[in-house]
């Protein structure tokens, strides 16, 4: 390839990339070089303002048109903008938690590598949103899987986080193998890593005896892709990983990794499994299949949140509410109704503010008290009336009270689960059960915090990065809440029903 | 239907190559049991063979954590020579954009290598 044809790419369409890239190279270095008493809280600010520098910049190619680098390796499109938006916002919500996180060992000497393994691992979750090809998609999975292995154990001298990164690390290897596995069918049976190529060959089989390989491809690569979502069957490191890791980093792992294995998830099985033929040729596989994903959105569901009765450490109680909202998000991937996009994007907007300001009180509580004990919110009104009030706005939110984004958030999956026919009326009444048995929990916190007398009355200090998070989570919540037309009319404008997602 | 059956029968060899694997160590050993001598009870004769020494001390030692990073560090560093190779006899025909690659290639292992300096791997304590 010549230096014309290489020229002719547009790569100002990776210009989100190309920042993150460079910022993380940049940290490592001035990590590495600068003198030890250097605070690395900058490095922390740097990395906050590349994360803002890349949203501006993709914030700029909102209007362009589909565009496409390197034969589909590298593809941005209304659905890859859309979500890499989600991505960028929440990885900054999480930096400012990041900076001012401070556990009771300290973390001067690695606090510099949290940031840059942050950018790094933010920056496979970007290449999975936006990449045409099985091959480059795999290197973003496994980006972003290797950067919040590290994550997880970086608090090096404590025996729960070493515990986490080591259950972390297993567990996603065998998931990734078993990834692997699925997609090397599909290129075993297509001959080729393009997604566009691969429907295209796939839409002519006629040969039945090809659906029972696919079938196993499906599910091979759905089950690998439920430990990003922390679904079932993949879901048991959640708990333990939650746990141990680093606050910052769990909350990492409950928004930004999660959108992207949903991000990946919809790449691959609506571009690839929605074009195969099966029975009399009517029906695509995906729609075939839908009761099997549809049971393991039940099973999801029904798990996260009745476990999640039974948990004392707030850590591990938010680790099951990260399982029962995934459920919530594969009930619209089940329906597969036309406004899937729009509510799975909706529900994910919601969901980054409203966990990650319940995460920024949850780091500010566990932090001061050493402990993750649920007892810790009691008489958290007396101690800090305006804390207790915000965390309560994000609880209701989770739990999908009328008011607040979470709510219009599950009222248009719910909606989208009914809309399709035949409609899954099932799924839909499940949802409701499994919401309503997660207001046990969730109001079990506002009883501690609102009804039980504290432990002890000093103020809780705010810094003003978690105080920034705490303030513009809760405003989007409220905000999304009442007016949702603001983000649907985002949606409509800039993304067009993404339309340009196939072809 | 060709294709499929083509793509079947790929897997036969790997299942002949499973059941030669089973085989092997069965036949081996039934076949030695048959020929050899019937041995006494000796207790000296159901000890590890160490190259007829007498077995000492565990077989489980351990080494040397350091080893392994070295030998980590070394594995990259040949790896990129691996890949430096077929590039440099090829490069008339891969062009400018084969030289970009290996040019962000080399830099990333580069910091890679600052890293393990900067980390101290490179000192032997």
């Amino acid at each position: 390839m010549d230096l014309e044809t290489l020229l002719s790419y547009e790569w100002s369409l990776m210009g989100p990339e190309f920042i993150i890239v460079i910022a993380s190279v940049i940290l490592t270095l001035l990590d590495l070089f600068l003198p030890k008493k250097f605070n690395r809280r900058m490095l922390g600010w740097f990395a906050f303002v590349a994360v803002l520098a890349a949203i501006v910049s993709l914030l700029g190619l909102l209007d362009n048109q589909v565009g496409s680098i390197l034969h589909d390796t590298f593809r941005l499109d209304s659905f890859a903008k859309a979500f890499k938006l989600l991505l960028l916002v929440g990885s900054a919500l999480v930096l400012l938690l990041a900076i001012d996180y401070e556990p009771k060992e300290g973390l001067t000497e690695y606090r510099g590598e949290f940031f840059y393994l942050f950018l790094t691992g933010l920056l496979g979750a970007m290449i999975m949103s936006s990449s045409g090809d099985l091959i480059t998609l795999f290197v973003g999975l496994e980006l972003l899987s290797i950067s919040s292995y590290i994550l997880a154990g970086l608090r090096k001298k404590n025996l729960k986080s070493n515990e986490s990164a080591m259950k972390y690390v297993i567990n996603g290897s065998i998931s990734t193998a078993i990834t692997l596995f699925g997609m090397s069918y599909l290129y075993g049976i297509t001959g080729s890593t393009n997604l566009n190529e691969m429907s295209g060959m796939l839409r002519t089989l006629t040969d039945p005896q090809y659906t029972y390989l696919l079938g196993l491809a499906f599910f091979m690569i759905f089950v690998g892709l439920a430990f990003k979502l922390a679904s079932v069957p993949f879901h048991m490191w959640a708990p333990d990983v939650y746990e141990g890791a680093p606050t910052p980093v769990t909350a990492f792992l409950s928004v930004v990794s999660k959108i992207a294995g949903f991000v990946i998830l919809i790449r691959i099985m609506v571009s690839i499994f929605s074009s195969i033929p099966v029975g009399d040729g009517t029906i695509p596989m995906l729609f075939d299949l839908q009761d099997f994903i549809g049971f393991l959105a039940a099973v999801t569901m029904i798990l996260g949140n009745v476990v999640a009765l039974r948990q004392r450490n707030i850590k591990r109680l938010f680790a099951y509410s990260s399982i029962a909202h995934a459920g919530y998000i594969l009930v619209a991937f089940t329906a597969m109704s036309y406004v899937m996009f729009d509510s799975i994007w909706f529900y994910m907007l919601a969901y980054v503010f409203m966990n990650l300001g319940a995460f920024a009180i949850i780091q500010l509580i566990t932090e001061k008290e050493g402990s993750e004990d649920i007892g810790h919110f009691a008489g958290l009104y007396r101690r800090s009336p305006i804390l207790a009030v915000t965390m309560a706005v994000f609880i209701l939110s989770l739990a999908g009270i009328p008011g607040t984004a979470g709510f219009i958030g599950k009222l248009n999956i719910f909606l989208g689960a009914l809309m399709v026919s035949p409609s899954h009326y099932v799924l839909a009444s499940i949802m409701i059960a499994t919401t309503v048995v997660s207001y046990f929990y969730y109001f079990g916190i506002m009883t501690q915090m609102f009804f039980r007398p504290a432990a002890e009355e000093t103020k809780l200090k705010l810094p003003a990065g978690t105080n920034a998070v705490i303030i513009i989570c809760a405003v989007a919540t409220i905000l999304l809440g009442v007016m949702p037309q603001l983000a649907f009319d985002f949606l409509q404008t800039n993304f067009n029903q993404f339309m340009d997602f196939m072809g | 239907m060709e294709l499929l059956n083509l793509y079947q029968n790929n897997y036969l060899i790997v299942f002949a190559f499973l059941c030669l694997g089973i085989l092997l160590p069965v036949v081996a050993l039934f076949a030695a049991k048959l020929l050899r001598p019937k041995y006494k009870d000796i207790a000296s004769k159901y000890t590890t063979y160490e190259s007829g020494i007498e077995p000492f001390h565990d077989a489980r030692v351990q080494f040397n954590v350091r080893y392994y990073v070295f030998a980590l560090m070394f594995v990259i560093f040949d790896v990129e020579t691996v890949f430096l190779y077929p590039w440099a006899i090829a490069y008339e025909k891969l062009g400018i954009f084969a030289l970009i690659e290996m040019l962000i290639f080399v830099v990333m292992l580069l910091i890679g290598l600052i890293y393990a300096w900067k980390k101290k791997v490179l000192k032997w304590i």
